[in-house]
Formats: structure tokens, C-alpha cells, sequence
């Protein structure tokens, strides 16, 4: 549906250049809740912004529903935004707002009233639609300004980090209802967050940006359990690395050999590392603890007790640090003290071989 | 600057003296020259008792009539000529991406502030006197295009100000909504650019009526303003009428400038 092509966009020129987007590829299927996923700086406002027509690329293509539009001003593109500070009318109330892009489309007046009506329902804001909208609160603000870029119904809703500005229980409702929005409207949701809990409970697909690259694309899931590269691993939740040494390798499939000499049956991506020294990576609660000899071995330096799981820190017999965590069992004793000798283990296909 | 305990100028010896004097020099003669409007005598320096005689002569004075008018006129319609190039100059220089040649387009907008106003005045004496040679057109334009040469840089800065201090996202939000420039700058920037712009057009209104200089050059015979009057006179008889039409100067002013502080610091 969108199709971002060797998109490449330089702010600037000479030594204060900066490139914020390097070759970036991309497409985005129809009726899905695409988030672009980065620390700030990655480059993942740039590529919404350009989507909207409101940075021009460098170089690349961009293309919706098979018609190029980069040539479009963003007033011409059938594509509406969320920004970051729901940037409402301050002069307009909130039915105004809301009906603004309907009546920058010249429909009919009472088209665009039934709309707004329809729209406020949709969002719960009926009752404050002649507020104006220094008179209502954050949320509700968030709410107009979805309303307002649901309206007109576009093809492509795009959100610059709508949720930023809520506090942590409001953002947590908000992310119901968007998924809500999202499914009811049917439009193309693109989501731009560095909140990697939100990317995952959200999305139907998450690409996660570094240094103006698109590094992963894949479900959330996928990106979770199948990390591809160090930064995506180390970006969305918590990994243990370890380094190993590829053995043998059969398409998806790889044999690693731990430091501890043992071999594991580990996973790989599609054109990653074949041969040689290599980073893998568990994610702590796919590994298992046992007293003795596992893959690795190590001893028990903290326990610590989160309530719902421990965290089990482990120094491995070469000095790497290890976490494990285990959740809680209702009235379980602790059987582990520091200072144990530990073995750690994980199944065949959970280790990751991350390409660097 | 530091907040404590820092560099504090007020409490240096003598500073509160030697504000005190600057106001008394500041606003003793415009005092003198307001109390002596209500003088019941001929004199500009001996007072003989409260009267508003002045006032009514000025009122009554056909000249004054005239010249008020004639005033208000040209200051009406060059500060709207003025705030309407003023406007276009500031959406020239706030919402367009940087371009070279940017500062240099910024100090000729603003040139009027910086070259001399007797430069001014001599350079459009020459210049119109040879459109009159060419036209015959000896009307009050003249005096107009003059005013609202000088008052574009007076209009220009409180609206680039407004512009600046302006959510650049929330007219990116009216183009992202299907608005064409045109349509986001009448429903988006221009409300909410509009105390920018009354406060822009009222210095600039307030400039254009007290202007001698250039007005003195630029008249032609039998258009005297306001202020060029007031100079005639003072040449022949010096009476409390010329104090009386200042006041009544003194306090349009004030009351604009007052609205104009009130315009500008009400963007929040």
C-alpha cells in the first residue's frame, strides 16, 4: 500500500550535514498498525514526516496505493497525522477542529456536521464538542486530535508519538482504544513510538530503526523471540549475550559452540553470519537453571524478587554475566543461595545468532 | 544570570537617585507642557489660572480641523498600506526554509529604521518632484507612500515577533487537513497573527501622526499635518492652543501604545 523505496534524506550540507534516513526500504500492507520503532534520532519522525509530505527526501521514491506522490504537497495527499502535540486549533472549538479537513475538502455542510458527530462519537467526546480546546484535558485533547485526522477519512492515519505526553494509566487506555480506532475505521495505522512495550502491544508489524536504518521488520513476536541484530535484541526487552563460534549451518538452523565447549542448536536469520565467531543472544526467561552442569556454567551472584518472577544474576565460568528469570510460583521456598554453582540451559532454536 | 546573590544593580549606591532624575527629565517637560494646555492666559510660561479656552479655540480653529483630518487620513491609510506589506514581508521572512541572502533581505526591510530620516525626506523631494513634473499629480498620495514607506519596519516587527512565537505545527496540521496555503493562512495564521497584526498597524499609526520631517519635505503647499501646522505656528505666536493639540496628541498616543503592550504580551 505504501511503498517507501531507497529513501535517503540529508538535512543540511558540508561538515553540518546529517543524515537522518540512509536507504530506507519499506512497505506497508493495507489495514495494518505499522509502528516505527527507534530511540530518538533513528530517523522514524523523519520517515513519518515524509510520508506526509512535509520533508522532502533527498533521494528514493514513495509511493501510495501504486501512485507516486512525493511530487504532492501534503494537502494533496490522502494521508492525515497525529502530531506529537495534537497541535489543535486554538481559535477553533473541538467540532471545529474535528470538521477542519472536511472543510478544507469543500464537502457539504451537513456531511461535514454528520461526520463530526460520528467522529466525536467514535472517540467519546460528544458532550465537549462546543469546548474550546484550551478548556479540556490532555487526553481529551489526544482524543480530538485523532478525531480531527480520522475525519476525513484518509487511507493513512500516521501518529508521531501521540502518547508521549500522557500519564503512564491514560497511556495504557489510550493504547486500547487506538488498536479500537484502528479496527473499527479499518485505516492503515503508522505509529511512531521509542516505547518498545507499546510497539509490541500495539502492532501487527514493527520495523526497528537505528542511525537512520530500518533494521528489522517482523511482527512483534518475531522481533521479540527472533532478533536479528545486537541493537534490535538489545533495544526491545532484556538479552543475555553470549559469544560462540558457528559450527555447522543448515538454512534457519545453526550449530554454535558455547565457550564452555558444548554446542547448542541455535537460529539464524536469512543472510546472516555463516561461519566463525559469532554473537547469541537468550532472552532471560527462555533459559533454565539447574544446580550443577548445564550449556553454561557458572555460579549464583543475586537473587532478586520481583514478585510476579526472580532474577537470577549468574557470573559464567569466563566472567560474562548471565540473567535468568523465572516466574513465581505461589508459596515456592527459595532453593538457590548465591555463591552456588550453577548450570544454565536453553532448548534447541532458542538462542539467537545475531548479526553485528 | 544568577538569581540570589548575584550581580543585582539596584543595589548599587546612587542607582535609585539617578532613576529617579532620567524619569524627572524624561517627563517633567511633557508635564509642564500638559499643565500649562489648561492655562487660562496668553502664556505658555505664566499661569493664570485652570481654563479649557485652548481646547476650544483648537477645536473651533478651522486649521487644526483641517489638518487633523488631513492627519488621520494619512496615518490611516499608510498604516494599512504598511501592515499589509509588513505582514507579506514577515510570512517572507519567518516561513520560508532559510535561504542565502536571508539576513541581508531582513536589514532592507528594516532600512527605513537606519538610514537617516533627512536622507529620507530629501531623496522622496526629489523623487516626487519629478513624478509631478511627469504627472501633474499634486494630491495627498504623496504624503501616503511616504508614511507608509518610513512605517513598514515600525508594522513589520511586532508581527514577526507573533509569527516567531507562533506553533509552526499548527499550520502544518491545517496543510496535513487539506488546506491550501492560501486557505491555512486565512483560517489558521491570520487569526491568530491578528493581535500581531492590530499592534503592527497601531505603531505604525502612531509613527505616521507624529511625523514632521519627512511630511515637511514631502507636502505639497496647503497640506499640512498635525504636526506640521503645530511647527508653523510656533514660527509666528506661541499661545496654549499648541499645548492643548499636544495633549490631545500625547494622549492618542499613549492610549495606542498602551494597547499595543497589551496586544503583544497576550501570545502567551
Amino acid at each position: 500500500m505504501i511503498e517507501v523505496t531507497n529513501v535517503t534524506k540529508t538535512f543540511g550540507s558540508g561538515a553540518d550535514a546529517f543524515t537522518a534516513l540512509k536507504e530506507v526500504s519499506v512497505t506497508i500492507r493495507q489495514n495494518e498498525f505499522f509502528t516505527l520503532l527507534g530511540p530518538s534520532g533513528c530517523g522514524k519522525t523523519t520517515l513519518l514526516r515524509t510520508i506526509a509530505g512535509f520533508i522532502d527526501p533527498t533521494s528514493g521514491s514513495l509511493s501510495l496505493e501504486g501512485r507516486d506522490i512525493l511530487g504532492d504537497p501534503p494537502y494533496l495527499r490522502p494521508v492525515n497525522t497525529v502530531f506529537q502535540n495534537y497541535a489543535l486549533f486554538p481559535h477553533m472549538t473541538v467540532a471545529q477542529n474535528v470538521g477542519f479537513g472536511l472543510e478544507m475538502l469543500d464537502k457539504p455542510r451537513s456531511e461535514v456536521q454528520a461526520t463530526v458527530r460520528e467522529m466525536l462519537e467514535l472517540v467519546k467526546m460528544t458532550q465537549l464538542a462546543d469546548r474550546q480546546t484550551s478548556e479540556i484535558s490532555g487526553g481529551q485533547q489526544q482524543r480530538v486530535a485523532l478525531a480531527r485526522a480520522l475525519a476525513p477519512k484518509p487511507k493513512v492515519l500516521l501518529l508521531d508519538e501521540p502518547l508521549s505526553a500522557l500519564d503512564f494509566k491514560l497511556r495504557k487506555e489510550m493504547q486500547i482504544e487506538l488498536k479500537r480506532l484502528q479496527s473499527e475505521t479499518g485505516i492503515t495505522f503508522v505509529f511512531v513510538t521509542h516505547d518498545q512495550e507499546e510497539a509490541l502491544t500495539m502492532s501487527d508489524r514493527i520495523a526497528v530503526m537505528n542511525e537512520g536504518r530500518i533494521l528489522q521488520i517482523g511482527g512483534p513476536r518475531d522481533i521479540y523471540d527472533h532478533p536479528a541484530e545486537r541493537f534490535v535484541a538489545d533495544f526491545i526487552g532484556d538479552t543475555n549475550f553470549v559469544e560462540g563460534t558457528i559450527r555447522a549451518i543448515d538454512g534457519e538452523a545453526a550449530e554454535v559452540e558455547l565457550p564452555s565447549g558444548k554446542t547448542v542448536a541455535s537460529r539464524r536469520q536469512e543472510g546472516g553470519p555463516q561461519a566463525g565467531a559469532v554473537t547469541i543472544a537468550v532472552r532471560p526467561e527462555h533459559a533454565t537453571l539447574q544446580a550443577g552442569e548445564g550449556l553454561l556454567s557458572g555460579t549464583l551472584s543475586n537473587i532478586v524478587y520481583f514478585g510476579t518472577d526472580t532474577h537470577y544474576h549468574i557470573t559464567l565460568d569466563d566472567g560474562h554475566a548471565f540473567v535468568i528469570r523465572r516466574q513465581n510460583q505461589p508459596d515456592a521456598r527459595e532453593s538457590y543461595a548465591v555463591g552456588d554453582a550453577v548450570g544454565v540451559s536453553f532448548a534447541p532454536g532458542v538462542a539467537q545468532v545475531l548479526r553485528d | 544570570m544568577a538569581k540570589s546573590r548575584g550581580f543585582d544593580i539596584r543595589h548599587q549606591r546612587g542607582f535609585t537617585p539617578i532613576a529617579l532624575l532620567c524619569f524627572v527629565l524624561l517627563y517633567m517637560p511633557i508635564i509642564i507642557l500638559v499643565v500649562y494646555s489648561f492655562n487660562a492666559g496668553q502664556s505658555i510660561a505664566i499661569w493664570e489660572g485652570f481654563s479649557l479656552r485652548w481646547y476650544q479655540a483648537a477645536w473651533e480653529n478651522e486649521q487644526v480641523q483641517d489638518a487633523t483630518i488631513r492627519s488621520l487620513v494619512v496615518a490611516g491609510a499608510a498604516s494599512f498600506i504598511a501592515t499589509s506589506a509588513a505582514v507579506l514581508a514577515a510570512l517572507a521572512t519567518t516561513r520560508t526554509p532559510p535561504y542565502r541572502g536571508s539576513t541581508f533581505v531582513f536589514a532592507m526591510i528594516n532600512q527605513p529604521l537606519m538610514v537617516p530620516e533627512i536622507v529620507t525626506a530629501v531623496a522622496l523631494l526629489i523623487f516626487f518632484a519629478m513624478i509631478k513634473v511627469a504627472t501633474g499629480y499634486t494630491g495627498l498620495w504623496y504624503l501616503i507612500l511616504a508614511h507608509s514607506a518610513f512605517c513598514i519596519p515600525f508594522a513589520y516587527m511586532p508581527i514577526r515577533a507573533r509569527l516567531q512565537g507562533m506553533d509552526l505545527s499548527l499550520e502544518q496540521a491545517g496543510a496535513d487537513l487539506y488546506g491550501t496555503p492560501w486557505r491555512v493562512f486565512r483560517k489558521i495564521t491570520l487569526p491568530q497573527l491578528w493581535p500581531g497584526v492590530l499592534a503592527g498597524a497601531m505603531l505604525a499609526f502612531v509613527i505616521s501622526l507624529d511625523d514632521v520631517v519627512i511630511t515637511e519635505f514631502v507636502k505639497s503647499a496647503g497640506q499640512d499635518t498635525l504636526p506640521t501646522y503645530m511647527l508653523g505656528q510656533l514660527r509666528r505666536v506661541i499661545t496654549p492652543e499648541v499645548n492643548a493639540i499636544s495633549t490631545v496628541l500625547l494622549a492618542i498616543s499613549v492610549i495606542l501604545v498602551m494597547a499595543f503592550f497589551v496586544l503583544s504580551r497576550s501570545k502567551k
